[in-house]
């Protein structure tokens, strides 16, 4: 379990904004290790997005390589890069992006256009990563029937859609209340353990980010020195130490038995 | 959206509109030359033939000249009747082997039209009868009888109650060879069909119906009446001379000989083929017209579809964002953006192509002000063709082919209108797509 899915060396971005140089990344080094649950963290104007827009190769570093499932997509021509963006990356955004006009379904089967997948494989992956997130009763609803917390998960399975290396997610919670965004972080944590998601999350909000497994801090574009470990619940953890059967990593009651964990 | 589609329908129904006016306008064009050639040729062969012809008929203050089948061109509407026994004098004159009283009278329905700001009211024919004496040895020797029988035979010598139809009499009165025709003048006559000739001439000619001369005298009232006399001459040299004997003798007939009919057919000639000429040229200067208005046409169509096309790029600007981080190439956005285009484009064309099909006319009429589909050409001489149909009115019909090319048009004009727009959409950063909003 130690194969890095994701390097960064030495990342630099510098943009030009009216004429002044800001510099939005300094010398980022990082490491991400298949299966990790990485929360980066920082205050608004760290550079986290941007950050997270270079490792989803939305946006080109000024200097340095990103080293994706074994590509440096830095060396990546403009065109080939819808490729890695399609098999590589997930991403899931603060205002969930699903299209009005898609049913939950057809949202998820959007990343799965132009696969060789044919549509009942497109139309099974799909039911099955609803059924995932726990939307199979919401399947041919559309975004605007959806609540807020319900649209993020139709989002998770999309990014999901075509097995990527990793997921990215940019403050996944930043629109949800807290109770929502407590579940959302849970599904995170559960895709991370049962399915091995190597999941990066950005965020500013310190509840939310110490739920994953490493919190990287972020501060006027550099990681900081120190690292926290989170307090994500382990596969282990995740059942009754009483009746054995399984439960959510933020249960205080075990729902089936009662009894206080 | 819809209001797009409608004001491109507009576009595209102008695009069908005015090539099938164009169309139009040719074939009535070539409807009338064809009629005028026709008429020219005909006439003239037989009066080539028959030189030795002479007409008589009293003046009457209206003229109006008219084809006979045989070629004869002799006063026919509104000539007033005169008694049959000046053919006895006429007869009599040396150098006169035949003379031919004829009864014609005109049916149909009177009508005013205003031309050159004078008033003329004409009879527009809906038939004529011809009475004719059904003489053997006059209807052998002389052509006073059309000749192309297409059905039955012609009338022969001695006969009475039979009649000889041309096909647009038998189409007016709705029989056939052998029937009973019905002809409603006054009280009702009917007369057995003997024959149908071929109605190639223009105006009465193509509607006359021949009988006996007494059969026409009873049942228009007009016994003992004629309108008309047909003289021919034992030798063309004696023509003129034998016209001067009738015109001393009848001071009140007008006489007109073959040889001036030839003439004035000559001088007609002149006008039909400067009012051709003057036609033609109004057809090229539409022609010129039409393509100016088609390519302005094409231009705002493809201007349209660019216009909003660009409206629609921006405002998805957050969407094409998505796609691409999800995985969408520049090719896919971008071939998505033109199948919209086309799209649009081809609804626009089902709007166009039935706004074409049911207000043809009205943009013709609007945007091609000088185009001329009632058949008619700009005679200088009013009353000329009173009572002659020369063309048929041409419907603008929108053909299968017309509407086959304006889907094809709208198809690539949508897509050339959707290429900047949809290129523009597939270079679109997204990460700066993302954050728009």
């Amino acid at each position: 379990m130690s194969e890095l899915v994701l390097e960064t060396e030495k990342l630099d971005k510098v943009y030009k904004l009216g004429g002044r140089q800001v510099r939005a990344l300094s010398d980022v080094n990082l490491q991400v290790k298949k299966g990790d649950f990485i929360s980066i963290m920082g205050p608004s104007g760290s550079g986290k997005t941007t950050l997270l827009n270079m490792l989803g190769c939305l946006d080109k570093p000024t200097y340095g390589k990103v080293i994706l499932d074994g590509v440096n997509i830095t060396k990546v021509p403009e065109k080939g890069l819808f490729k890695i963006r399609k098999y590589k990356v997930g991403f899931v955004f603060q205002t969930f992006n699903l299209m009005p006009y898609l049913n939950a379904i057809e949202n998820v089967e959007l990343p799965m256009e132009g696969t060789k997948k044919s549509a009942d494989e497109k139309k099974k992956r799909a039911r099955e990563l609803l059924k995932m997130v726990g939307l199979s009763e919401r399947e041919e609803h559309k975004p605007n029937r959806l609540s807020a917390g319900e649209q993020q998960r139709v989002a998770i399975a999309r990014a999901l859609a075509n097995n990527p290396a990793i997921v990215l997610a940019d403050e996944p919670t930043g629109n949800l209340d807290s109770k929502t965004g407590y579940e959302i972080i849970r599904l995170l944590g559960k895709l991370n353990i049962d399915q091995g998601t190597t999941i990066v999350m950005v965020t500013h909000d310190n509840n939310i980010g110490s739920r994953a497994s490493r919190m990287l801090f972020l501060n006027d574009g550099k990681i900081l020195a120190k690292e926290k470990q989170g307090t994500h619940i382990m596969k282990k953890e995740l059942t009754c130490p009483n009746c054995g059967r399984e439960i959510q990593p933020d249960d205080t009651f075990c729902p089936r038995c009662g009894k206080k964990l | 959206m819809l209001l797009v589609v409608i004001a491109l329908g507009f576009s595209v129904a102008i695009m069908t509109s005015i090539p099938s006016g164009i169309t139009a306008n040719q074939i009535s064009s070539q409807n009338v030359a064809q009629n005028l050639s026709n008429a020219i040729t005909q006439t003239e062969a037989t009066i080539n033939q028959t030189l030795t012809d002479i007409s008589c008929s009293l003046s009457s203050g209206f003229t109006g000249y008219g084809f006979r089948p045989g070629g004869n061109f002799g006063y026919s509407f509104g000539a007033s009747v005169m008694n049959e026994s000046i053919y006895s004098d006429i007869n009599s004159i040396s150098g006169v082997t035949a003379v031919v009283p004829i009864l014609q009278v005109s049916e149909g329905n009177n009508e005013t039209i205003t031309r050159f700001g004078r008033t003329f009211t004409r009879l527009v024919p809906k038939y004529a009868i011809e009475g004719i004496p059904l003489n053997s040895s006059l209807i052998s020797n002389y052509p006073i009888l059309p000749t192309s029988i297409i059905a039955g035979t012609n009338l022969q010598g001695g006969k009475s109650g039979v009649v000889l139809l041309s096909e647009n009499n038998t189409r007016y009165f709705n029989v056939e060879v052998n029937d009973t025709v019905t002809i409603p003048i006054g009280s009702q006559f009917t007369f057995k069909v003997v024959g149908v000739y071929e109605s190639s001439g223009v105006g009465t000619s193509a509607l006359t119906l021949y009988m006996n001369l007494s059969d026409a005298q009873t049942i228009t009232d007009n016994a003992g009446k004629i309108t008309s006399l047909e003289v021919f001459a034992n030798n063309s040299s004696y023509v003129t001379q034998i016209a001067n004997a009738i015109s001393s003798l009848h001071p009140e007939l007008t006489v007109t000989t073959a040889q001036e009919r030839l003439s004035r057919l000559q001088s007609m000639q002149t006008e039909y083929n400067t009012a051709l000429q003057n036609s033609e040229a109004v057809i090229s200067q539409t022609q010129t017209t039409a393509l100016e208005e088609i390519a302005v046409t094409v231009a705002a169509t493809s201007l349209i579809v660019l216009v909003v096309m660009l409206y629609t790029v921006r405002e998805r600007t957050k969407e094409i964002g998505i796609l691409k981080a999800i995985g969408f190439s520049n090719w896919n956005i971008m071939s998505q953006f033109m199948l919209e285009g086309v799209l649009m484009s081809l609804m626009a064309g089902v709007v166009g192509i039935v706004i074409g099909i049911v207000a043809a006319p009205f943009l013709i009429s609007l945007l091609l002000p000088h185009i001329n589909l009632s058949g008619a050409l700009g005679f200088s001489r009013p009353g000329a063709f009173a009572g002659t149909s020369l063309s048929q009115p041409v419907t603008i019909m929108v053909s299968p082919e017309m509407i086959l090319l304006t889907f094809g048009a709208a198809a690539l004009l949508g897509a050339v209108g959707s290429l900047y727009p949809a290129w523009r959409a597939s270079r679109t950063s997204p990460m700066e797509a993302l954050r728009y909003e």
